[in-house]
């Protein structure tokens, strides 16, 4: 079933010449986890604001064509009616603490009460969202007296806990060590095996190769690559679209080892072809 | 993080009184001795309110706020023992300043009537969790936008004191002088205010976009995560405090009338 159908998708912010999003077209199967990469302004936060309402109902501006979030036309609905089907996560954690609540699990639960959900309910999702991000021991804390990692964290506990069936994630781990990136990663991991669609920026290609079905790359606002990371990585114009790959991928290229017709993007793929062995 | 809050965590009876209730305590101990109009009433509230902040423990917290009035108090007396328009009873001179018995006893009412005030009000503030009251009032039908607007000023303006601090070490590693003199302070405090206000106005934008985002204007009816405050008489200390600042201004009129 198809979750997210974009289609000829066409944006230009206010008092401005060029095109932020232009002719995007692409779709996303339900519990599919998919990789945003490309250049800095390249329309990839564009693209997440897009896809949850933000665009055109926030920023005003030139707006075209079709964005579907699991079976939504977005142009006609408004953010908070959006935001009950498809959930988004921004860069800066400090701007998504509410500033409202005085404990993390207040505020995780702010969305919650927002939808009117009963008591018990929140505090089912509020403990599961929690424990899935790996911050049910700073519950108690005030939002702001968290690290910039645990309160990215807690913005994506807040969001998961709405249960939306989409999650747009733009740059989540920017402010993360690996530690906390890779728990991001597994805690989408989890939620995509269970049915959640993901849509993930992100500028770690290494971690977007891992657990991504399917890469965006985007770039001057189109759409330049839409496939698996095998496919997206193996490409020989990588650097004319701005992109990098994968460390691994990087070395079986130098050494022309392929895994079938792709070179391999993981660690596990570039083992297997390098025959290392544990 | 410092929180504008001045709330006392404490076990208190006063703290399981609902903030609905609190506020009809203001309402009574503020309406009562201002129609009145009367010494021994001011006093008796007065006493009642300071009485209220004993038992919910937070008396001494309540000090430090009175301290900081102390010197409007004295001000006030003064002004009326020295020239209440009533004055005409020399109760004692100093230095050939006459003090006079009425300006002294309408300066003792207006500061009990100060005191009464604040107390009621500090009943409310320091055995209230900002939360807990925001809700409350949402709950009894206020706009949750409003509420939220009180809320975030509790959390984002410290914050924002707090960012203020990361700017003025940003630009004394620059090497602008912020120490010192208030001219030299001033002179810094002004290259301060572009960076704060254009940050403050990016935060306002985003944040919006991050409440928009969790569904803050949907339509349904909110639910809350903290159950309400549940004070088995609620209801008859509203109707008494209702009771009692009805029955003032009645008391009142019908003096006045005859």
């Amino acid at each position: 079933m198809k979750k997210v159908i974009v289609e000829n998708l066409k944006y230009r912010y206010p008092a401005m010449k060029q095109l932020a999003l232009d002719e995007i077209s692409f779709e996303v199967e339900e519990g599919e986890k998919i990789g945003v990469i490309g250049r800095n302004s390249s329309g990839k936060s564009t693209l997440c604001q897009a896809l949850v309402g933000l665009t055109p109902h926030f920023y005003k501006g030139t707006y075209g064509g079709r964005v579907i979030v699991d079976g939504l036309e977005i142009k006609h609905a408004t953010v908070s009616e959006a935001a009950l089907k498809v959930g988004i996560v921004f860069q800066n954690p400090f701007t998504q603490v509410t500033g409202a609540k005085l404990t993390v699990y207040e505020e995780v639960a702010f969305g919650l009460e927002n939808m009117g959900l009963s008591r018990a309910e929140m505090i089912e999702k509020v403990d599961r969202a929690l424990h899935l991000l790996n911050i049910y021991p700073f519950r108690n804390q005030n939002p702001f007296s968290l690290s910039g990692g645990q309160m990215q964290r807690m913005a994506i506990a807040g969001i998961i806990a709405m249960r939306p069936s989409i999650i747009v994630l733009d740059e989540p781990t920017s402010q993360l060590d690996p530690q906390g990136t890779e728990e991001v990663f597994s805690a989408m991991d989890e939620l995509s095996a269970e049915g959640m669609t993901v849509v993930i920026v992100e500028h770690k290609m290494e971690k977007v190769a891992q657990y991504c079905d399917k890469i965006l790359v985007m770039k001057d606002g189109k759409r330049a690559a839409f496939d698996t990371p095998a496919k997206v990585f193996s490409r020989d114009d990588l650097s004319e679209l701005g992109v990098c790959a994968p460390v691994y991928t990087n070395i079986c290229k130098a050494l022309g080892k392929k895994e079938g017709a792709y070179y391999p993007v993981t660690l596990a793929g570039a083992a297997r072809v390098l025959g290392a062995r544990r | 993080m410092k929180s504008l809050s001045l709330y006392v965590e404490r076990d208190s009876f006063i703290h399981r009184v609902d903030p609905i209730t609190k506020l009809f305590y203001i309402f009574a101990a503020i309406i009562v001795p201002f129609v009145m109009k009367d010494l021994t009433v001011s006093i008796v509230c007065a006493a009642v309110s300071l009485i209220l902040l004993a038992v919910g423990k937070v008396l001494r917290n309540a000090i430090t706020v009175f301290a900081c009035l102390f010197l409007i108090m004295i001000t006030i007396f003064l002004i009326q023992a020295l020239a209440n328009i009533n004055n005409a009873t020399v109760v004692f001179s100093i230095s050939g300043i006459h003090f006079y018995a009425e300006g002294m006893i309408n300066g003792v009412k207006i500061i009990m009537r100060m005191t009464d005030m604040v107390a009621a009000f500090l009943i409310l503030i320091l055995t209230t969790k900002p939360s807990d009251l925001v809700e409350d009032l949402i709950r009894a039908g206020f706009s949750p936008r409003i509420g939220y607007v009180i809320m975030s000023i509790f959390q984002i303006v410290p914050h924002m004191a707090g960012a203020i601090d990361v700017i003025t070490d940003a630009q004394r590693a620059r090497g602008v002088e912020t120490k010192g003199s208030l001219p030299v302070r001033i002179k810094a405090f002004l290259p301060l205010l572009g960076p704060v206000v254009l940050n403050s106005f990016m935060n306002t934008k985003e944040r919006a976009m991050a409440l928009e985002v969790r569904a803050f204007d949907a339509k349904n009816k909110k639910s809350f995560l903290n159950e309400a405050v549940n004070f088995r008489h609620a209801m008859a200390y509203r109707v008494l405090f209702v009771l009692l600042a009805v029955s003032a201004v009645a008391w009142r009129a019908g003096g006045v009338l005859l």
